[in-house]
């Protein structure tokens, strides 16, 4: 077989030829919803909230609300809002956990809430790996992608990378 | 997405960059053992991380890496003569040591002492298991030698080749921690690969496609954690190590020979892939090291004569549409390795980070594009000694197990992941 074109072969991989890749903006993600598990989570997420994000919205968990912990989420201005609402519109959930306590609870109902609705679960836990057992514990069957032993670094990181 | 800034960072290796000077902390491959087979042998022209240099092996087997061009006027030392102790330019005869020192120079009178001052840039060349490795950088922060173990067990145990690559070495290197291509680009391999094939672990792998990761930071590096759905009460778990800069090992499968892989930046456009196969416990069997040679598994199957792979760019790596519709090679292209390199060269020498759309299941890649940024910088700022240079952290090993659904996989395989002469692998 031979091209007869340059750019209908494998050999337009040059640097030249790269710069006639079509150039369009592309769009970020609308649907990242990041969840505090914790108080030491809740702290991190409220700063990253009042950074510049695509469309990323961000929670904690309330102290008291009604039903199952974690079907309502509290907004990092302050109000509460359903679960349910939230993730109408969602693709990725991203679950913060800091302390060995998350809530287990919490973090069945948004995996189960997330799954139901073909939603991408990750988290990332914070701290040494042997300081956060029963988190990670807690995690690992709701989330598809789970970073142990991460730093607080690598929230900002990840929702960048996945254009929040 | 990556920050244009930030994708030129990590892919800029030549002499000063942030990365240069990180690879630079290193040792690392810089050419097999087989390419200077005795002394004497003629020399090979050899570039890394953006600099021309010349390996050779003199008359009392010195191995020694030097500058390619001769100090006089600058003719390349590969035309010159490797006898007696030095290597002596075809041009007006001036002759090197393995340090680089100038040990004549013929037009000056016999007992001048003008050579003493004439020394050319020379790296260190040691030899272990089947390689030759160097450390470009300061003399005076020398590290220890590498202990990887596929360079440390006997002889017989281990095998590695190498293949140019057309592209930089970090969309190289992405993919030996990606491990979400393996059930795709890679999925006839499983079942018709000599070096894959008969696993346990392999029907797991197929029965369920769409595995949970866990990424969990290590002294070294990562370890990624690929994590299937095994028995009732049980997970499979691929376990993938990362040692900074670019040195991974995949997950074995069965009682086949480990393998893995060191990424090398020749410049920024290419980059060596060494595809290594070890076992911890016995020496490789003759089938399988004719399986090597013959470049399956990780392997390619090169030019004679040369390390650039048959199936390259200029022939479209070789494509098949008939076996791609069989499903016989998923891309169509046959072979782990160039599956691979296809791949990773059609994305362009440098492929512009700025334009991707990752996804969460990502997140071993964009934690590893975070250290090497933090490394980096941190090297650049203090001087900080980056991970992997300790050769404590060069003693790993990939696993794949069979966990209970609640164990941890750092915690329940540390032992598994801690490389030990002697130790049997963990592997299903
Ligand atoms: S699907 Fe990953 S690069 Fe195309
Ligand atoms: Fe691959």
């Amino acid at each position: 077989m031979v091209p007869i074109l340059q750019n209908s072969c494998a050999r337009a991989t040059s640097l030249e030829e790269a710069r006639y890749r079509i150039d369009i903006p592309i769009e970020g993600r609308r649907g990242a919803r990041v969840v505090a598990l914790d108080d030491g989570a809740a702290t991190l997420v409220r700063r990253l909230a009042r950074e510049p994000w695509n469309a990323a919205r961000f929670y904690t968990l309330p102290a008291q609300e009604p039903g199952e912990p974690g079907t309502w989420l509290h907004r990092t201005s302050g109000s509460s809002t359903p679960l349910a609402d939230e993730l109408a519109e969602g693709d990725v959930v991203v679950m913060i956990a800091t302390r060995n306590d998350a809530s287990a609870a919490a973090v069945e109902t948004l995996g189960r809430a997330a799954a139901e609705r073909g939603i991408m679960t990750a988290a990332v836990a914070l701290g040494r790996q042997e300081g956060m057992t029963n988190a990670v514990r807690a995690l690992r069957p709701y989330a598809r992608v789970l970073l142990v032993n991460g730093e607080e670094s690598d929230v900002a990181e990840l929702l960048t990378a996945i254009r929040s | 997405m990556l920050k244009t800034e930030i994708n030129e960072l990590l892919t800029q290796t030549g002499p000063g960059t942030p990365m240069g000077e990180l690879f630079r902390q290193y040792w690392i491959p810089a050419l097999l053992a087989e390419e200077l087979p005795e002394n004497d042998s003629p020399p090979v022209r050899v570039k890394l991380l953006s600099e021309r240099m010349l390996a050779f092996r003199d008359s009392e087997g010195r191995y020694g890496l030097i500058d390619e061009f001769c100090a006089h006027r600058g003719a390349s030392l590969w035309f010159g003569r490797n006898e007696e102790g030095g290597l002596r330019c075809a041009y007006h005869g001036w002759k090197y040591d393995v340090t680089g020192q100038a040990v004549e120079v013929p037009s000056e009178p016999e007992n001048s002492n003008f050579c003493a001052h004439v020394k050319l840039r020379s790296y260190p060349l040691v030899k272990i298991g089947d390689v030759l490795w160097t450390h470009m950088g300061a003399p005076d922060e020398r590290p220890p030698l590498p202990e990887f173990e596929f360079a440390q067990v006997e002889p017989e145990q281990t095998y590695i080749s190498k293949r140019w690559q057309e592209s930089n070495w970090l969309q190289a290197f992405e993919g030996g921690i990606d491990s979400s291509h393996v059930s795709w680009l890679h999925s006839g391999g499983l079942k018709s690969d000599p070096l894959f094939k008969g696993a346990k672990g392999n029907e797991y792998n197929m029965n369920d496609l769409r595995p949970f990761f866990e990424v969990a930071d290590a002294e070294g590096g990562l370890f990624v954690g690929a994590r299937r759905n095994a028995e009732e009460d049980s997970y499979y778990w691929r376990i993938t190590p990362w040692v900074m800069p670019s040195f991974t090992l995949v997950p074995p499968r069965g009682d086949h020979p480990v393998h893995g892989h060191w990424w090398i930046p020749i410049d920024d456009h290419n980059c060596w892939a060494y595809s290594f196969d070890y076992h911890p416990t016995r020496p490789l069997t003759e089938t399988e090291v004719a399986a090597m040679r013959a470049g399956h598994g990780v392997h390619s199957e090169n030019i004679p004569g040369t390390y650039r792979p048959v199936a390259n760019k200029d022939n479209d790596y070789l494509m098949d549409r008939e076996a791609q519709r069989r499903g016989e090679y998923f891309s169509g292209v046959k072979g782990i390795a160039i599956q691979d390199s296809s791949l990773q060269e059609s994305m362009g020498p440098i492929v512009d980070r700025s334009k991707e759309r990752l996804v969460s299941a990502d997140a071993g890649i964009i934690k590893a594009r975070q250290k090497l940024r933090k490394a980096a910088l941190a090297l650049q700022k203090d001087g900080t000694v980056p991970p992997g240079v300790d050769p404590a952290h060069h003693r790993v090993r990939s696993a794949a197990v069979v966990l209970p659904r609640d164990a941890a996989f750092i915690e329940s395989s540390q032992d598994a992941l801690t490389a030990e002469p002697g130790k049997p692998h963990a592997s299903v």
